[in-house]
């Protein structure tokens, strides 16, 4: 290769690693005579990938920088700055931040919405588990048309989901209806709608196959052999689950979690349709109205910031509980190391 | 004969009831019948392995008795009960597993204490216990590491560990030395074969290695089509095939389409025709006396390693090639059309007349290897020229 090199004008180095890496080292002619013509033709189609990948990564990174990096940038610069008179002026200052965790009302609103967003979550969890469980492991028959059962709510308008609720749980809606004529009420309730219950259930039957679906995901991947084997061992079905098909489907019911959490804490439309008066509205609400009513976009900004970083900060944690309860990763890693060199 | 009796009988001979035995065993999966009314019975202490081609019903057998899988009709009797209603993990028995099914998020030590906790054995007495089968499998340094950091044949020995550990009477394996490289299967069935000794345990094998069944087995049942086709020591099988099926599986052989003539020149002899015209005097085996009646069709079975390849005109041998003499020696004429070295062997082809050709395995210490193109005359000792069923 460094004999070829030279005669051809040489190409950057880090073409030719990229070609050597791509399985252009196995065209490498060895024979002096076949030398000069393929690899002439091997330079050019090394300039050519020389491009492509230009042009290959040019497109991503471009899209990354302007529709994620400068909005976070802009976002994060926003909070910083000031607003005098209704007008955002580009002075630093902590005061947004300073106001943010100083008024009851903004800690209060973010601790409101990761109590809706944990019910969801545990609701979420206790519904979607078993329904999991079921799939994955007694269902022979349509499995893949049951599973589709369960995610084709997910190409329905969310939209439409969220005023479905509203129908439901209305004054003059279909469960008041059913009450009414069952006899069990003599008047239509009006606690059912507009309350954080019809937050918490809507976003439950929106977020819920969000969650179903890594859970199915880890329980479909535990080979049959495992519970066999513990079977074979002694223990029971209930014992199996618990020792054996729980802890290896953790990563998926972390993952699972992580999405119903983060996706329900961070909805707006909900709580704006079904949640009615102001104590039920949630962090989203409050960033809207802070920026389309209040025009106070540098405080909306700080609790925006906020609220991206407590979620990265879940995501995180979600991210490490799941690499270590990961499928037969546990204990390779501090213990693989320290067992190594034995 | 005496021999094999002795050696098939196990270690525990005269024990009258057997430990497991399968009764009538059919499983039916829709239309399709794994397993057709099998009935056998397995003797405490012996290492019986149930052999055959994928689809023959062996690892159906074996999940059946596990427990894995219920039986579509039949009973399954372990000590004279019947456990066809208990579930796996009510039954007396112990499973090894084709891909050692080792929990991945346990360390070593823990799989292998996994049996004795579910039974809630004492602590201490679970310390020990599991120390004592990682030693056995020579593994006593690993238990902490996780199965994924450990070799193939490692993750192997935890799986037996695991299962022996428990201390079942009978262990059950489904092609457990299936996913090892050649040299490291025979070492471990040599070991497998050890620590059955050893213990004590009853084992019952399922393999498609002919080869390795022949190895470690006291009896073999060949299954086939859901069936038993033959239930022997593996000399019985391999030297007193029923079937021309059992024949070919089992090692290699020859096979000539044969047509019974009548009695033989000497008893236990019988006369047959093969294809080409010449008539043979061949061993019966003893239980296929349906075999003997004039005029069936069927099939004779010369093993390579007992033939021996004379060139023609060697004075020794008949006089009257193509035909049978008293002294129970069977001769076919043919030419040789390859011979192909094989190390300690010469694999000599020979055609013969008819369509027919045969492989002899000829020692080239001996007597010189025939050219190809010469002719031959192939002879065998006519108790090792084996009537067998089509």
């Amino acid at each position: 290769m460094s004999g070829v090199a030279p005669a051809l004008g040489a190409p950057p180095p880090s073409d030719a690693g990229g070609a050597g890496g791509a399985g252009g080292a196995g065209g490498e002619p060895r024979d002096p005579a076949h030398r000069a013509r393929p690899a002439t033709r091997l330079d050019r189609l090394r300039a050519r990938r020389g491009w492509r990948t230009l042009l290959g990564s040019v497109v991503p990174v471009s899209w990354a920088v302007t529709l994620l990096l400068v909005p976070y940038v802009l976002l994060l610069a926003q909070s910083f700055w000031r607003l005098r008179d209704g007008v955002i002026t580009h002075e630093l200052t902590t005061e947004n931040y300073r106001r943010l965790f100083g008024t009851p009302l903004y800690p209060a609103t973010i601790l409101y919405s990761a109590g809706v967003a944990l019910r969801v979550t545990v609701i979420s969890l206790a519904l979607s588990y078993p329904l999991a469980y079921v799939l994955a492991f007694k269902v022979r028959r349509h499995r893949t048309l049951m599973y589709m059962a369960v995610i084709i709510p997910l190409w329905v308008s969310y939209l439409v989901r969220a005023y479905a609720w509203k129908i439901i749980l209305g004054q003059d809606g279909i469960l008041n209806g059913l009450l009414l004529s069952v006899g069990l009420i003599r008047a239509p309730l009006t606690v059912l709608l507009y309350s954080t219950a019809a937050v918490v259930v809507a976003l439950t039957h929106i977020y819920t196959p969000f969650t179903l679906m890594p859970i199915y995901a880890v329980l479909d991947a535990i080979p049959v052999s495992l519970r066999e084997a513990s079977q074979d061992l002694y223990a029971g079905r209930w014992r199996t689950w618990l020792h054996v098909t729980l802890p290896l489907s953790l990563p998926g019911v972390v993952a699972g979690c992580t999405f119903a959490f983060v996706l329900s804490m961070g909805d707006f439309l909900a709580p704006q349709l079904l949640g009615g008066n102001d104590s039920a509205l949630m962090v989203s609400n409050l960033v809207w109205s802070l920026f389309g009513v209040a025009f106070n976009w540098p405080l909306g900004a700080a609790v925006s910031v906020v609220m991206l970083a407590l979620t990265l900060a879940l995501l995180a944690v979600a991210g490490a509980v799941e690499a270590r309860g990961r499928y037969g990763q546990v204990a390779t890693g501090a213990v693989a190391e320290y067992a190594g060199p034995i | 004969m005496t021999d094999d009796a002795d050696r098939s009988a196990g270690p525990l001979a005269g024990h009258d009831r057997p430990i497991v035995e399968l009764r009538g065993l059919t499983k039916r999966f829709g239309a399709v019948v794994a397993l057709d009314a099998i009935s056998l019975a397995v003797r405490a202490g012996e290492f019986l392995t149930l052999l055959g081609a994928s689809g023959s019903g062996k690892t159906t057998t074996l999940r059946l008795i596990a427990g894995f899988d219920v039986a579509t009709a039949g009973q399954i009797l372990m000590d004279g009960v019947d456990v066809a209603a208990l579930p796996p993990f009510k039954r007396p028995v112990n499973t090894v597993f084709q891909q050692y099914a080792l929990f991945p998020h346990m360390s070593v030590r823990d799989n292998v204490a996994y049996g004795l906790r579910m039974r809630r054995v004492r602590a201490a007495d679970v310390t020990t216990r599991v120390a004592d089968a990682l030693d056995l499998v020579q593994l006593g340094a690993l238990g902490d590491r996780a199965p994924r950091q450990l070799s193939g044949g490692q993750q192997q020995r935890v799986a037996l560990a695991r299962a022996i550990v428990n201390r079942p009477r009978v262990l059950l394996l489904d092609e457990p030395l299936g996913a090892l490289d050649l040299k490291l299967r025979r070492a471990m069935q040599l070991e497998l074969k050890r620590l059955q000794t050893q213990l004590g345990i009853t084992f019952i094998y399922v393999t498609h290695d002919q080869e390795e069944a022949l190895t470690m087995s006291d009896r073999i049942a060949l299954m086939r089509n859901g069936r038993i086709e033959q239930l022997g020591s593996p000399t019985d099988l391999y030297d007193r095939p029923r079937s021309r099926y059992v024949a070919d599986f089992i090692g290699e052989t020859n096979l000539l389409r044969a047509v019974v003539a009548g009695t033989g020149a000497a008893p236990g002899l019988i006369r047959v025709e093969v294809a080409g015209g010449a008539t043979l005097d061949v061993a019966m085996p003893h239980d296929a006396a349906w075999l003997a009646r004039a005029g069936t069709e069927t099939w004779v079975s010369i093993r390579p390693e007992a033939m021996t390849v004379c060139a023609d005109g060697h004075p020794t041998g008949t006089p009257t090639p193509g035909g049978a003499r008293p002294g129970g020696q069977v001769v076919l004429a043919g030419t040789v059309t390859a011979a192909v070295y094989a190390g300690s062997i010469v694999k000599v082809h020979v055609a013969l007349a008819g369509d027919a050709s045969v492989v002899a395995h000829h020692t080239p210490a001996t007597a010189p290897t025939p050219a190809p193109g010469s002719a031959v005359r192939v002879m065998a000792s006519a108790d090792r020229a084996m009537l067998v069923g089509a």
